[in-house]
């Protein structure tokens, strides 16, 4: 088959590496950047030997203490979350971090930016905690479950319209974004059809903090939705929604938009077999893993095509150090480059791309990268890459910069870059000619315009 | 060894008898707790441990002995203007601090071949003593029986300087080491001197003594950082005094007098002074304050110029409360300088269960100074308050408390509390359970408590309690006690939450979290009672803190 | 009247002709560049809104002193005609505010009367909403809800430019009216918190926009995001020193203020000249904020007022120094305005109409509007008669020269006379 992002029967089907696009470490580190933050270099050299589609079973499977890590930590959040401050978000972090299922969290990162739900609305850490929560429990399962289960949340409702205090079911616009957003895409519903949709909807008020559904307020009379007519109710709209193929197709878009490319605009027909996927079974995980195994996902199309977000940066300068740092200072630091956790800026979630490198923000990066790495400071140092040089036997001599640039870029830089990162003076302080720390060539590696794409 | 340093040095550490000092440190138990927490697999701890195994071993005595005989005649540490550093070690046995030289520069100069980084080692003599350098980070000398362990070769070229070079300016001729030192006084064993000239202008130092206006630390602090931002030296006494330990400031530098800083926090008359801090079953730590709150607030401009949502969102409750009265001329001005505060473990009510974060009571004493007048217009102040609170809470759907009035020896006195859970089996009890606040007034006295039962108590601590002032001199106008095993006992319930905190904060293994809070238990466990004192002499403040260890 | 839906929704659908702030190079260089090209070089317009949070008492700030109604409603509240500091029209300031008195004398303070909207509300949440947001909650989801100024620059911003348009300068959660849905408003606190100290950062030996991109479809994205790297780098050192200036003592005195310090920081990045058009401080502390003076009015309000104007006014100093104020629009606004009658508590409780501030080079001092009437009240506050919406029109319009009712809703006219 000839190589052409735009043939689905192409793009799609699983990749074999060949001689023009060998599984080699660039590859490797692009599935483990896009699927689980960032990969050490153990796992790298494992998924070498392994080959991708193996490495993609390993990172897609449920690992055996997933279950049990994910009951600890969804205590510690649920507990964290009783105060304020980014006590709870903090714990979501440190679950990126050290989850033995990393691509769950990518997953349910992807849910918290689809659905958009932002606690400058609702007001309540426990809420969006338990919000997190359920998209967690579901975000690899069957689609309808998840949007059932979201529309059972009152943190949802409230940022749709709901209203604190029970005065209102949901209006007109707060289904239209239900629709256009959350299932079927911009464009494909009528007015009638989001009427009628309210109409599904009524007689559940958010009251007390609680979902309630007052039989009173509902309105039982016949609905026609979509083509579908009867008494529909919320789980009617649901299935409706869930189910209807312009959803599977809007889901396809959005996640080869957050696991290929910021820039892809892949028209209907490439997007139909995954959309299929996603229908037949319904299931996420499904073709999440679809996805991941194409090759398209391993083309050009998607090598390097998306700018990192704050998360992800940070994710993937302390995962591949094998190590773990304070998350309390981190959730703050992401706050403040655009990315605050339970709080994206609409229920369009965060635009992404270019959007998160404003000057100000792209310095505020380099700062990130910085503290990080620093031998003190507000990440106590704990980040030690010269650990991580000496253990994969990195080469001493240059401060270990062959060996963090393969970790960290996999080579990804220009013959001129890679000249003069050699050439240069490595620091204020370095202890002689020829002799570097690794912590300052990280931190310049990390602040690098390359670094900066997944 | 003060003769040797030059005078413009910031800081000076003496030791004058390092193992009277460290005696109460150097019981076994107090080692065997902290090495049983730090230990299971630390590190830095095993580490530690092989290095002094291996000086025992070297030295051919116990760490204690060889401590002893190290720096038994003293201990002085000194950092220059250029934030260089110097050890001394004044030792008995001159043969044995020689032996340990020798062994630190065998190991510098062994180790540095293994290193990636040979640091140069080298020896030399510098005005007719023997200096040895590893690296540009660590020199020593030997002179007799003392060891001089430094950072700097600079800095200890200059002390060696001065030593061969008697007349120059050291610190022993500046006027102000001498009058840190004879403010200090020949008992203690040991002394802190530092030069606020110079290290008023270090950015951490300026920021910490700046006025930050905030209002609870004016209250709490009143002329202290005042006083040190005028003030030249500041010196630290350590003095043993039988089983306890104590550590006393002096300075030079006064908050200008009657100022804003001093007139709130003075002792009203000649011989007045403090009442004793109030203690209860249970307490963990007792304040006993002479504010002079009308005073404070009437000086709020000066003070705390800052006109903060939260300053006025205060002065806006206390017009409801107070309904519409002046807060300072009307209410504060009812109130006598004599405040003090109790925190105290709570017993929880069985019917209710245990939350799952258990914070201790507190409770505020005041007093009156009309209590016929002005006593129920406190009264209906406090229900005011509990009534709010309660509206508001009803306005989150939140359940609110119940106010009952009950009767303890004759003094009729008002609770409120939250009323039990009726689902008890379903997990944790929630954090309201902590609060039963409640207001009593026996006598002249107001208690504003958080709990009914440390009320009960206090309205008998009081009637126990004398109503005058002790006589203290110098008058001291603060007054805090803590007790060792009630704080103890306290972290200690609430480990776990300070376990987690400590992950996510650090970004530490649970095992590193567990173990450094078991280390901060292990270390606070030894902890008896702890007092300090906040005094005023010729308007120069002092602080005096008072430890003993069990 | 409300946005219609779509307008919630829409992706980012690429340039619309009102692009009034698409430069993805940096202000200063662009100017540069025109100056060699012989072009005009002339700034562009900057807006400074200063939020005064908790709801301002607008009748002791712009005090009606000839007006009986105000003196029998305010007994212990009332500034006196000694007190005043007259205007014009039988209107003074609050005696605590000579530095404001000043700048009106010198035509750069313009006073807009009687501001509000229709049942406005006297919530302090819902209110500071309706004011940031600047779209009245109806049938806008609270997800789907963005500040008139995010608007303005989400709607004024390339989306496949990477520029700095906004920043708030402050302690506490930067306020709604800047949320957007796209780009990214920075909250600065400190601007060491942003700069850093260079280890990894500093080597300016790094080729940036030359060299063969690593893949063949990276050209565009890698090249964009070099492009961001190089305007970092381009401002840091312009940040660097606006940070050293802060430190050290200035020639235009500031007094020790909190919002004094953040507009001595404003007035520093204006110099820098990085590109940013929006700058947001904020007084009182957000919250129910500072201003809400139920109790104890008198010495509250007047430290408050004192601040405000003595920071403004060390502000326009500092920029009238370098003659920058030519193109920086100061303006303040509040929740709401206070009752005219007092609390009991020698305090005022939530109204509604207040006059709104504006400062600058370009402002036509004076007092615009009429004062509300004090006998025609409405629920015991005087009534609004330009709605505040046309004041934000009046600034996209004729400042930004942007089209308001993308960012509004239609028919909001911007008030003339207001600026020059």
């Amino acid at each position: 088959m000839k190589p052409d992002p735009n043939d689905p029967a192409w793009a799609w089907a699983p990749f074999k590496p060949d001689a023009a696009r060998p599984w080699d470490l660039r590859l490797a580190a692009h599935l483990y950047r896009r699927a689980a933050f960032g990969g050490t270099w153990p796992e790298l050299q494992r998924a070498l030997t392994e080959g991708p589609q193996a490495t993609i079973d390993r990172l897609a499977r449920p690992a055996p203490e997933a279950a049990d890590f994910n009951r600890l930590y969804d205590d510690y959040e649920n507990a964290a979350a009783a105060s304020a401050g980014y006590g709870s978000q903090a714990w979501w972090l440190r679950r990126m971090i050290e989850s033995p299922q990393p691509l769950q969290e990518q997953v349910t990162l992807f849910w918290h930016n689809h659905f958009g739900i932002s606690n400058v609305h609702v007001k309540s850490n426990a809420s969006l905690c338990r919000h997190t929560h359920v998209l967690r429990q579901h975000g690899l399962g069957v689609f309808e479950a998840l949007l059932d289960a979201v529309l059972a949340q009152p943190a949802v409702w409230i940022c749709l319209g709901a209203g604190a205090n029970g005065k209102r079911s949901l209006w007109d616009s707060s289904v239209r974004i239900l629709m256009d957003r959350y299932t079927l895409g911009p464009g494909r519903c009528s007015d009638s059809d989001v009427r009628e949709g309210a109409r599904a909807l009524s007689g559940w008020i958010v009251s007390q903090g609680e979902l309630r559904f007052v039989p009173g307020e509902y309105d039982a009379k016949s609905k026609k939705i979509l083509g579908q007519e009867g008494d529909l109710d919320r789980k009617g709209l649901v299935r409706i929604l869930a189910k209807h193929p312009a959803t599977s197709q809007w889901l396809a878009q959005r996640l080869v938009r957050w696991f290929v490319s910021d820039t892809a605009k892949p028209s209907d027909s490439l997007l139909a077999p995954l959309a299929r996927q996603l229908t037949g079974e319904g299931n996420i995980a499904k073709g999440v893993e679809m996805l991941l195994r194409s090759n398209l996902f391993f083309s050009t199309e998607a090598y390097r095509q998306k700018v990192r977000s704050p998360v992800e940066l940070a994710l993937g300068i302390i995962r591949p150090l094998e190590g773990r740092t304070g998350t309390v200072q981190l959730a703050a630091d992401l706050a403040r480059l655009g990315q605050e956790l339970y709080e994206p800026p609409t229920i369009q979630g965060w635009a992404g791309g270019l959007a998160w490198l404003n000057p100000l923000t792209t310095l505020g990066r380099a700062k990130l990268a910085e503290a990080l790495l620093a031998v003190s400071g507000a990440y106590g140092g704990k980040l030690d890459p010269a650990g991580v040089v000496r253990r994969h036997g990195g080469a001493a001599k240059d401060g270990g910069s062959q060996f963090l640039i393969d970790l960290y870029l996999q080579g990804d830089l220009t013959p001129e870059t890679l000249g003069a990162l050699e050439a240069g003076p490595s620091a204020a302080g370095a202890k002689g000619p020829g002799s570097a720390d690794p912590r300052h060539i990280a931190a310049r590696l990390a602040s690098l315009p390359e670094f900066q794409l997944a | 060894m003060a003769t040797w340093i030059p005078a413009d040095s910031p800081i000076m550490v003496e030791v004058s008898e390092p193992m009277a000092l460290l005696g109460p440190l150097l019981k076994p138990e107090f080692g065997k707790s902290v090495t049983t927490a730090l230990g299971n697999g630390n590190p830095k701890l095993q580490q530690f441990g092989t290095v002094v195994a291996a000086l025992e071993l070297q030295l051919g005595t116990d760490w204690r002995t060889g401590l002893s005989r190290l720096a038994g005649k003293g201990l002085s540490f000194c950092v220059d203007s250029s934030g260089a550093t110097l050890l001394a070690a004044d030792g008995e046995d001159e043969k044995l601090l020689s032996k340990l030289n020798d062994i630190i520069w065998q190991f510098a100069s062994s180790g540095a071949d293994q290193q990636d980084h040979p640091e140069t080692t080298a020896s030399h003599d510098y005005r007719g003593v023997k200096m040895w350098t590893i690296g540009t980070n660590e020199v020593h000398a030997l002179l007799g029986p003392r060891l001089l362990l430094g950072n700097r070769a600079s800095f200890l070229n200059k002390v060696l300087d001065q030593r061969a070079d008697a007349g120059g300016k050291t610190l022993a001729s500046s006027a102000l080491f001498n009058a840190a030192r004879e403010a200090v006084g020949k008992e203690a064993v040991a002394s802190i001197f530092l030069n606020l000239q110079t290290l008023r202008e270090t950015p951490g130092l300026k920021k910490a003594l700046a006025e930050d206006g905030n209002p609870l630390a004016a209250l709490l602090l009143a002329d202290t950082k005042a006083a040190l931002r005028n003030a030249s030296w500041l010196a630290l006494g350590v003095y043993v005094n039988g089983d306890k330990l104590v550590l006393r400031t002096y300075t030079d530098g006064a908050a200008p007098a009657a100022t804003k800083w001093t007139s709130f926090s003075t002792p009203p008359g000649t011989g007045a002074g403090l009442l004793p801090p109030l203690t209860v079953p249970g307490t963990i730590a007792s304040l006993s304050l002479c504010r002079d709150l009308h005073a404070f607030y009437a000086a709020k401009d000066a003070l705390f110029p800052e006109r903060t949502s939260g300053l006025i969102f205060f002065e806006n409750m206390m017009g409801i409360f107070f309904s519409g009265m002046d807060l300072t001329e009307g209410v504060l001005s009812e109130v006598r300088p004599e405040v003090r505060v109790v925190v105290a473990k709570q017993q929880y009510d069985p019917d209710v269960g245990t939350p799952a974060t258990q914070m201790p009571a507190f409770a505020a004493v005041l007093r009156l100074k009309d209590p016929q007048r002005f006593g129920e217009t406190v009264e209906e102040a406090w229900q005011k308050a509990i009534g709010l609170a309660n509206f508001t809470r009803g306005q989150q759907a939140l359940p609110g408390l119940i106010i009952d009035k009950a009767n303890q020896d004759g003094v009729k006195y008002t609770i409120s509390y939250y009323r039990p859970p009726t689902d008890k089996s379903s997990g944790t009890i929630d954090a309201r359970y902590n609060f039963r606040p409640s207001l009593a007034r026996p006598g002249d006295y107001v208690i504003l408590s958080s709990t009914d039962a440390l009320a009960r108590d206090l309205i008998e601590a009081v009637k126990q309690a004398p109503s005058t002032p002790a006589k203290t001199s110098p008058a001291a106008n603060s007054l805090m006690e803590v007790e060792g095993p009630a704080l103890s006992a306290i972290l200690e319930a609430n480990r776990e939450q300070m376990v987690r905190k400590n992950m996510i904060d650090k970004g530490d293994s649970r095992e590193k979290a567990e173990s450094d809070i078991q280390v901060l238990l292990a270390a606070l466990g030894h902890l008896d009672h702890a007092t300090l004192t906040l005094r005023r002499e010729a308007g120069r403040p002092q602080a005096e803190l008072e430890i003993r260890f069990q | 009247m409300h946005i219609s839906r779509r307008d919630f929704f829409k992706e980012t659908a690429g340039a619309t002709s009102l692009l009034a702030f698409g430069s993805s190079i940096p202000a200063f260089l662009a100017r540069s560049a025109a100056a060699m090209e012989g072009g005009q070089t002339s700034r562009e317009t900057v807006l400074v809104v200063i939020q005064l949070s908790g709801g301002n008492d607008g009748l002791n700030t712009v005090v009606p002193y000839q007006d009986d109604a105000y003196h029998r409603s305010r007994p212990t509240l009332r500034i006196s005609p000694d007190q005043a500091l007259k205007l014009d029209s039988g209107l003074g300031l609050h005696p605590a505010m000579p530095a404001f008195r000043q700048l009106y004398q010198e035509g750069r303070l313009g006073i807009i009367q009687g501001v509000g909207y229709p049942r406005s509300s006297r919530d302090h949440d819902a209110a500071m909403e309706d004011w940031h947001t600047g779209v009245l909650r109806e049938r806008v989801p609270p997800g789907a809800r963005t500040g008139w100024l995010g608007r303005a620059i989400d709607t004024a911003c390339d989306p496949g430019k990477t520029d700095l348009r906004g920043v708030f300068v402050g302690e506490i959660k930067a306020p709604f009216g800047l949320q957007t849905e796209r780009v990214v408003v920075p909250s600065i606190k400190s601007l060491e918190e942003w700069l850093p100290a260079g280890t990894g950062w500093s080597d300016s030996t790094l080729p940036h926009e030359s060299g063969t991109p690593t893949s063949a479809g990276g050209a565009s994205l890698l090249a964009a995001v070099r492009n961001a790297t190089a305007n970092a780098r381009l401002i840091q050192p312009r940040l660097a020193a606006a940070n050293e200036a802060l430190q050290t003592p200035k020639s235009a005195a500031y007094p020790p203020f909190p919002l004094a310090q953040n507009l001595a920081m404003v007035a520093q990045l204006i110099r820098a000249d990085l590109g940013i058009r929006i700058y947001f401080v904020e007084m009182g502390g957000g919250g129910i904020g500072g201003f809400d003076t139920h109790a104890n009015q008198a010495a509250n309000h007047g430290a408050l007022l004192r601040e405000l104007a003595e920071s403004t006014s060390a502000f326009v100093g500092d920029l009238g120094h370098d003659r920058l104020l030519e193109s920086v629009l100061m303006m303040t606004f509040s929740e709401f305005g206070r009752t005219l009658t007092e609390s009991g508590r020698r305090g005022t409780n939530h109204g509604a109409a207040a006059p709104m501030f504006m400062i600058g080079g370009r402002v036509k001092g004076g007092l615009w509007g009429a004062h509300p009437s004090l006998t025609d009240l409405e629920q015991d506050a005087p009534k609004f008669h330009t709605d505040f919406r046309r004041v934000y029109a009046t600034v996209l319009e004729r400042w930004f020269n942007l089209k308001s009712e993308k960012i509004l809703s239609p028919g909001f006219s911007p008030l003339d006379g207001v600026l020059a």
